[in-house]
C-alpha cells in the first residue's frame, strides 16, 4: 500500500485501516476514488460530527472482526419472486427474472452523486464488488412488475459484507423491492441508488435485524421525477449499531413520497432512522410517519430533515411525525426533527412526542382479563405497527408479525 | 357473592395520600343487584377502583372477598379471571385495537387464566353478532378501534357488550347511565337485566335514581364521606330523589 494511502485517515482505528488496505486492492477508477476520498475526509463517522452525534460509528466498529452468530432468519423467505443474495460482499444473483425486469452487471462503478453528504454511503461506493465480480449491478425495471424483488443481506460470521444495487424504474414502470438486511457480520454496509422516472413507482420494503456485536449501515439514495410514487416501509430491530439513512430529492413537480418506519430496541441496541428529504420542485408531497418503542438499555434515534428551497420548492406538502414509546426506565430516544423551509407558499406540518404507554389504557385492559405482558404488547404494537401499514398487504403483515413476535418476548 | 368488611382505602402516594373510603362494609349475595347512591365525593368510583386493582388505590384495613376468595391480593387481570367485572365510567380509547380482536383477547386470556379452553372463531363471531344485535351495535362498529370515535352513549353501550361477551360473576356498573338518551338507557338497562341470574351479582352505582327505574335493585345503599350510612329496599332510592342527598344523610348522622 502506498504510505500516502496508508495516512488518508488521521488517527486510524483498525477497522478504518482495515478499510482502506480494502481499497487499496482495487484497481485504479476514478470513481471510487471519489467516493472513497469523500469517505476518508471523515473516516468512520463519529460524534463530533453534527449528522452523527448519536451515531458513533467510529467508537462502535473499532476493529473488522466477524460476529459471533450468522445472520438472522429472512422473515420473507415464503415470498415469490426473484432473489437476490448478499453475503459476504457476495452477490448470488436470480436465474430468471420476470418479465419487465432486467438486470445489468457493469465493470465499472458507478458514480455515487450524494458522497460527500453521506460517508458511509461513499464508503460502500468505494469498495462494493470484489476483483473479478461486476463492479456495478443495474437492476431495469421497464414495465409494472407484479412479483417483488427481494434483496437479503446476511452472511455468516463474515468481518464485513458491502454491496451496492443500483435499481432504475422506467416511466410508467412499478417495483415492489423487499430488503432484508439480517446481519451475520461485524460490518454490513449497503448502498442503494434508486431512481424513479417520469411516472414511475417503487415501494421499498425492509426488515433490519443485527446482533450486538455488528454494525450496520443502510443507505439510499432516491430520486423521484415527475408524477413518481415512493413508498418506504421499514422495520427496524437495530443492532450495536445501526442506520437507516434515506435521502430522497423530489427533482420533478408533482412527485410523492411516503416514509415510514417502526423501529423497537432492546437492551443493547443502537437503531437510528435519518432521513433528508429534498423537495426540489413544484407541488411534491412528502409524508413521513416514524414510530418506535424501546426498552431499558436500548437506544432509538429519528432524524429527519425536510429541505424547501424558495425559488423551486413552492406548493409543497409535507408532513414529519415521530412518536416514541419509552416502555421501561432506562430506554434512550434522541429526536431530531428539523424542517429548513425557504419557499412561502408550502404546507409542512411535523410532531414529535416520547412518553410511557398509558396507564388508563393499561389497566382497562388488565381489567378484561388480559394479563400485563400482554396488555403491554397489544397497545405497543397498536402504536408501532400504524407506521407498517404503508408496506404492500402481504408484506405489512409479515412485518407485523414480526413486531408482534418481537413484543410477546417470542 | 361479593363481602366487603370494615374497608379502608386511600388514593395517592406517600404524603399525597388520602384516605377515601372509611369502613366500608357491604354484603352483596348471589342473584341480588344492589345499588349504591352517593353524593359526588362519596368515594364511588374508588370503591370500584379498589375492588378492581387499579394502581394508586391502597386498601389500608379491611377485607374484600368474592365468593370467600381474597381479592385484594390478586391482580387485576387475576380478578377479572374470577369473574369481576368493570363498566367504566369513562371507557377508555384503545387506538389501533378493534373491538372484536380485543374481546376476543380478553375473552381467552381469562379462559386461559381459569385452566379453560379458547373459544374458537366462529363460536366467537356468532355470539358477538347475537349480543351486539341486542345492543344495537353492528358488525361495522364492532371492527373499529375500540371506543375511538364512539359517542358517549355508544361507549356505554359497548361496555354493556363487553360484559355479556364476558359473562362476569360479578359486575360493577359505574355511573352507566351518564351519557345516555332515554331509549340508550332503556337498551342498556335490557342488556344488564338479561344477565340477571341465581348464581351472578350486580353492584349498580349510580348518583341518579332514574337508572334504576329500569334496573330494580333488590338493595339500595348510601355511600357518604367512605362509608355506608344507610340501606333499604327500592324505596330507599325514591327518597332520596325527594329528599336528596342532605335529608337522607342527615337524618342517618
Amino acid at each position: 500500500m502506498a504510505t500516502d494511502l496508508k495516512s488518508i485517515i488521521p488517527n486510524a482505528n483498525a477497522a478504518e485501516l482495515e478499510l482502506v488496505a480494502r481499497y487499496a486492492m482495487r484497481g485504479e477508477d476514478p470513481r471510487r476514488e471519489r467516493a472513497f476520498s469523500a469517505f476518508a475526509a471523515s473516516g468512520l463517522p463519529h460524534r463530533r460530527m453534527e449528522a452523527w452525534r448519536w451515531s458513533d460509528f467510529r467508537a462502535a466498529l473499532p476493529a473488522l472482526e466477524a460476529p459471533e452468530g450468522a445472520g438472522a432468519v429472512d422473515p420473507f423467505s415464503a415470498l415469490s419472486g426473484p432473489l437476490i443474495e448478499i453475503s459476504a460482499s457476495q452477490y448470488k444473483l436470480p436465474s430468471e427474472l420476470p418479465a419487465g425486469m432486467r438486470l445489468i452487471e457493469r465493470a465499472d462503478a458507478d458514480v455515487f452523486a450524494p458522497a460527500e453528504k453521506m460517508p458511509l454511503g461513499a464508503l460502500t461506493a468505494a469498495l462494493a464488488g470484489r476483483k473479478g465480480a461486476p463492479a456495478s449491478l443495474v437492476i431495469e425495471v421497464t414495465e409494472p412488475v407484479a412479483e417483488p424483488l427481494r434483496i437479503v443481506a446476511r452472511s455468516d460470521r463474515s468481518e464485513a459484507n458491502i454491496a451496492r444495487i443500483t435499481v432504475l424504474v422506467r416511466p410508467g414502470a412499478h417495483l415492489d423491492l423487499i430488503e432484508s438486511h439480517l446481519g451475520g457480520a461485524g460490518f454490513s454496509s449497503y448502498l442503494l441508488d434508486l431512481t424513479l422516472q417520469a411516472g414511475a413507482s417503487a415501494t421499498r420494503t425492509l426488515y433490519q435485524i443485527g446482533a450486538g456485536d455488528e454494525a450496520q449501515a443502510i443507505t439510499a439514495n432516491v430520486e423521484a421525477a415527475a408524477e413518481a410514487r415512493f413508498t418506504q416501509t421499514a422495520l427496524a430491530f437495530g443492532a450495536k449499531i445501526a442506520r437507516i439513512e434515506t435521502r430522497l430529492t423530489h427533482q420533478e413537480t408533482g412527485s410523492h413520497a411516503v416514509l415510514n418506519a417502526a423501529y423497537l430496541a432492546a437492551k443493547g441496541r443502537h437503531v437510528d432512522l435519518t432521513s433528508h428529504i429534498r423537495h426540489g420542485a413544484e407541488a411534491c408531497t412528502t409524508r413521513q410517519l416514524t414510530k418506535g418503542a424501546v426498552l431499558a438499555g436500548g437506544r432509538g434515534i429519528f432524524q429527519g430533515k425536510f429541505m424547501v428551497p424558495r425559488k423551486v420548492g413552492q406548493r409543497t406538502d409535507a408532513a414529519m411525525q415521530h412518536h416514541a414509546l419509552l416502555l421501561e426506565y432506562g430506554a434512550e430516544v434522541f429526536a431530531k426533527p428539523e424542517l429548513e423551509i425557504y419557499a412561502d407558499d408550502v404546507e409542512c406540518a411535523h410532531g414529535n412526542t416520547c412518553g410511557a404507554l398509558d396507564g388508563d389504557q393499561l389497566f382497562y385492559l388488565r381489567q378484561r382479563g388480559i394479563p400485563e405482558t400482554e396488555a403491554k404488547a397489544l397497545l405497543t404494537q397498536a402504536f408501532v405497527t400504524e407506521a407498517l401499514e404503508s408496506a404492500p398487504d402481504l408484506a405489512a403483515e409479515i412485518l407485523r408479525a414480526a413486531a408482534e413476535a418481537w413484543l410477546l418476548g417470542k | 357473592m361479593l363481602n366487603l368488611n370494615d374497608l379502608h382505602a386511600s388514593v395517592g402516594e406517600g404524603d399525597e395520600a388520602r384516605p377515601i373510603l372509611k369502613g366500608l362494609s357491604l354484603e352483596v349475595p348471589a342473584g341480588e343487584v344492589h345499588a349504591i347512591m352517593g353524593p359526588n365525593g362519596a368515594g364511588k368510583s374508588t370503591l370500584s377502583y379498589v375492588l378492581t386493582g387499579r394502581e394508586g388505590y391502597e386498601v389500608t384495613s379491611g377485607t374484600a372477598t368474592l365468593n370467600g376468595e381474597n381479592i385484594l391480593e390478586m391482580e387485576p387481570e387475576a380478578r377479572a379471571a374470577a369473574g369481576l367485572f368493570l363498566s367504566f365510567q369513562y371507557p377508555v380509547e384503545i387506538p389501533g385495537v378493534p373491538v372484536m380482536t380485543f374481546v376476543r383477547t380478553a375473552m381467552n386470556a381469562q379462559r386461559k387464566l381459569r385452566g379453560e379452553e379458547e373459544i374458537s372463531a366462529p363460536d366467537f363471531i356468532k355470539k358477538a353478532r347475537e349480543v351486539g344485535g341486542q345492543l344495537n351495535l353492528n358488525a361495522e362498529m364492532l371492527k373499529r378501534p375500540v371506543n375511538v370515535g364512539f359517542s358517549g352513549g355508544e361507549k356505554k353501550r359497548l361496555e354493556i357488550f363487553q360484559m355479556m361477551m364476558l359473562e362476569p360473576r360479578f359486575a360493577i356498573l359505574d355511573e352507566t347511565d351518564s351519557g345516555l338518551d332515554i331509549d340508550a338507557l332503556k337498551t342498556v338497562a335490557a342488556g344488564v337485566n338479561a344477565l340477571r341470574a341465581p348464581d351472578r351479582g350486580m353492584l349498580v352505582i349510580t348518583h341518579y335514581q332514574r337508572l334504576l327505574d329500569h334496573i330494580k335493585p333488590d338493595r339500595v345503599h348510601v355511600l357518604s364521606a367512605g362509608r355506608i350510612v344507610k340501606s333499604g329496599g327500592p324505596e330507599l332510592a325514591l327518597r332520596l330523589e325527594e329528599e336528596g342527598y342532605d335529608g337522607v344523610i342527615g337524618e342517618a348522622a
